[in-house]
């Protein structure tokens, strides 16, 4: 136990004497203290004491408990913590192995008796200890910003602190196999970033295939309700009035020709989705891992824009409004379908994932010849 | 597998294999006594760090069959009990001297206490006591090796394996090492020493194995691997250094004799160096005014000694030359690559 804690104060002090911790640590300071320059109110936002008329942020359409728990999830963790804060963690840690494996350093610590299985955990959990350090003082002076200005004492908020180490946990694996593979700090580093850059796109092309499935299920949801009524309208018609039947049934063809169209155009999307969501299941799911806070914190009609009476609703059949789909709605399903994924397949996989590249890492690490 | 108790490290079998092909250890037999220090010499690319390191458990070994300590080779917890300076250590840059001791000492699973203890103890005994508190980034290569040997000895080894201890070091930090090596062995201790410097090893180590090519090819005490290479040195006055060897050759009615079998070390024998057998066959050789006696037998260089004297040359002086380690280790190395030579 006494080497296990003695390579984590290690790396507390490798952190401490590099400038680029005490930047990380002054820049999530400021960050983080910064959300308490932001104000909502009946009339808006509030920016050093300015008055921001912001109608659609104002009190009227969210809590101030709401609105920084948001300010929190969307600003300080989605940007700060899980990309910039991120970024410098990276470029802090990705050295860790490499130096720890180079000639001369390696022999030291090899030549005492600690199996190499476990001073490779050991240095892994210790290079966790900057990300650790820096969401700890972030959600920290957040629970006071919230506490103090948004009236609510905001305990969930500590989950940040896992769930940000877990993420950045993904990507610190992959630059470890990288380190250990390569024994080259830049190349891991570089590798790393590449890696989560393909990761961001296959996030965004999976939440572009999202919107565009939630959008298709609710068009075609509507055309088969416009189908219904036109039918029911046509069977009513057809005894009273033959001009009318002979007008509607093109228009009802019309619209069953296109509802073929837009089912065979979901059916292709829904395949494309699905082998993507096949491919991050293999994936670490970093951007999934990010929005657990929230789904925590923000139950979804704190969400803004969620207003049930927003969905319009086609008026009559053959509306014309059929191929509209209100942003609400959209959103309100996008929502659904995101948090519809279980903690498991966010969580699960990618601790799966983190395990099959640390057990190749410590493979390589535990066989190697130094 | 049986262990003789009083050795520190009895090899059997190591070998190691790079990548299938390159072959650094081709079976190495080596026992090195408790409390000895011992020497491992060699040419570069030799095996010296490679065997060391497998020791260690830095290099893990294609084949071994021995004992450190009593333990197989390679056994984590045997490392307890040992201790390593490798050759060119380096240490994280924003340790202290005294932190840097410490924390190896940590991981050597020695008590806080007494690690503490000891890393003023050591940092005294190696002259750091000035700069424990200061960065290891501002440390010269000769003050890091220092450090480097502080922390080998923080767990208070049984078995101290130095590689290489004194590179960098100046003229008194080498002495100073080398005395602390000597305190060391009477304290009990067993040193293997991996070194270059063959002065110094001749002057400290007990025992030493010559390793090339993978192989041992000589091992054992000083005196034992210098012994069959003691000659007798006969200095002629008043010759003509140019004549004075064709004259000895005349006075002591030698037969010429293939040049393996001379006394002195290949680099001195020149085309003007004279070799023969005296009738009793002992070999001789003649390099100028001096006349050398292949025997560590006083009594067959009396014969010469006769001779020369019968033949009214005038002897300045006589004596026996023990062949040092650097002549020995060059012979050695230089027989090795003309072996090699012939065989292809």
């Amino acid at each position: 136990m006494s080497q296990t804690l003695t390579i984590l104060n290690d790396g507390l002090r490798r952190l401490r004497a590099r400038k680029i911790f005490w930047l990380a640590m002054v820049l999530t300071i400021l960050v983080a203290a910064s959300q308490a320059t932001v104000g909502i109110n009946e009339q808006g936002l509030t920016f050093l004491g300015y008055q921001l008329d912001t109608p659609m942020l104002s009190t009227a359409q969210m809590s101030p408990e709401a609105f920084y728990k948001l300010m929190f999830t969307n600003v300080g963790l989605s940007v700060w913590l899980s990309w910039i804060a991120t970024i410098l963690a990276l470029i802090s840690t990705a050295g860790i192995f490499p130096d720890l494996m180079a000639g001369g350093t390696i022999d030291l610590v090899l030549a005492k008796p600690i199996g190499r299985l476990r001073l490779m955990l050991t240095e892994y959990v210790g290079g966790l200890l900057f990300v650790t350090l820096q969401v700890a003082v972030f959600t920290g002076i957040s629970i006071l910003i919230i506490g103090i200005r948004g009236g609510a004492w905001e305990p969930g908020l500590l989950l940040a602190i896992p769930i940000v180490v877990a993420f950045f946990s993904f990507l610190f694996c992959v630059c470890v196999g990288l380190g250990v593979l390569t024994r080259s700090t830049v190349a891991a580093l570089l590798l790393t970033i590449g890696f989560w850059f393909g990761l961001y796109v296959l996030n965004s092309v999976d939440s572009v295939l999202i919107n565009l499935r939630a959008e298709g299920d609710i068009l075609i949801e509507r055309r088969e309700r416009a189908i219904a009524d036109m039918e029911s309208a046509l069977e009513q018609t057809a005894q009273t009035d033959t001009d009318g039947e002979s007008r509607m049934r093109p228009r009802l063809e019309n619209h069953r020709r296109e509802l073929t169209r837009q089912r065979d155009q979901q059916a292709t999307i829904e395949r494309i989705h699905k082998g993507i969501v096949t491919a991050k299941t293999f994936l670490p799911k970093t951007g999934e891992t990010i929005d657990l806070l929230e789904r925590v914190l923000v139950s979804t009609a704190e969400l803004p824009g969620f207003d049930e009476d927003d969905f319009s609703e086609p008026q009559a059949p053959g509306d014309h409004s059929i191929g509209y789909v209100p942003q609400s709605q959209l959103q309100q399903r996008v929502v659904a379908m995101t948090r519809a994924r279980s903690v498991w397949w966010i969580l699960g996989t990618s601790l799966a994932f983190e395990v099959v590249v640390l057990g190749g890492a410590a493979w390589i690490f535990c066989r190697r010849d130094f | 597998m049986t262990s003789d108790s009083s050795l520190a490290v009895d090899l059997h079998h190591v070998a190691k294999t790079y990548r299938g092909k390159v072959h650094a250890l081709r079976g190495v037999r080596m026992q090195v006594r408790r409390g000895e220090i011992f020497g491992l010499l060699g040419p570069n690319g030799a095996g010296k760090s490679t065997l060391v390191k497998i020791m260690m458990t830095i290099v893990r070994p294609t084949r071994a069959e021995g004992t450190v300590l009593a333990r197989p080779i390679a056994h984590t917890a045997t490392l307890a009990r040992t201790g390593y300076l490798p050759e060119n250590g380096r240490f994280p840059r924003y340790l202290t001297a005294r932190q840097a001791v410490e924390h190896y000492g940590a991981l050597a699973k020695v008590p806080r206490r007494m690690r503490k203890r000891r890393a003023n103890e050591l940092l005294d005994t190696v002259g750091m006591t000035q700069w424990s508190d200061k960065r290891i980034a501002a440390f010269s290569k000769g003050m890091v090796q220092r450090i480097a040997l502080a922390q080998a000895l923080v767990n208070d080894p049984e078995l101290i394996l130095l590689d290489e201890p004194t590179d960098g070091v100046d003229p008194v930090g080498r002495r100073g090492i080398r005395d602390l090596l000597g305190h060391l062995r009477q304290a009990g201790k067993t040193v293997f020493l991996n070194s270059h410097m063959l002065g110094e090893v001749e002057m400290i180590c007990d025992r030493v194995a010559i390793l090339v090519e993978g192989l041992v090819v000589r091992q054992g005490s000083m005196e034992e691997l210098t012994a069959e290479r003691t000659y007798y040195e006969i200095e002629l006055h008043g010759l003509d250094p140019d004549k004075a060897a064709r004259t000895a050759w005349t006075a002591l009615g030698c037969e010429p004799m293939a040049s393996s079998e001379t006394p002195s070390q290949p680099e001195a024998a020149t085309p003007e160096v004279l070799r023969g057998r005296l009738s009793d066959g002992c070999g001789v050789e003649m390099d100028g005014d001096r006349v050398r006696v292949a025997s560590p037998d006083p009594a067959k260089a009396q014969v010469a000694l006769d001779r020369l004297r019968a033949a009214g040359l005038v002897i300045r002086s006589f004596k026996p030359v023990r062949q040092s380690l650097e002549d020995l280790f060059i012979e050695t190395v230089s027989s090795n690559n003309r072996v090699k030579g012939g065989a292809r």
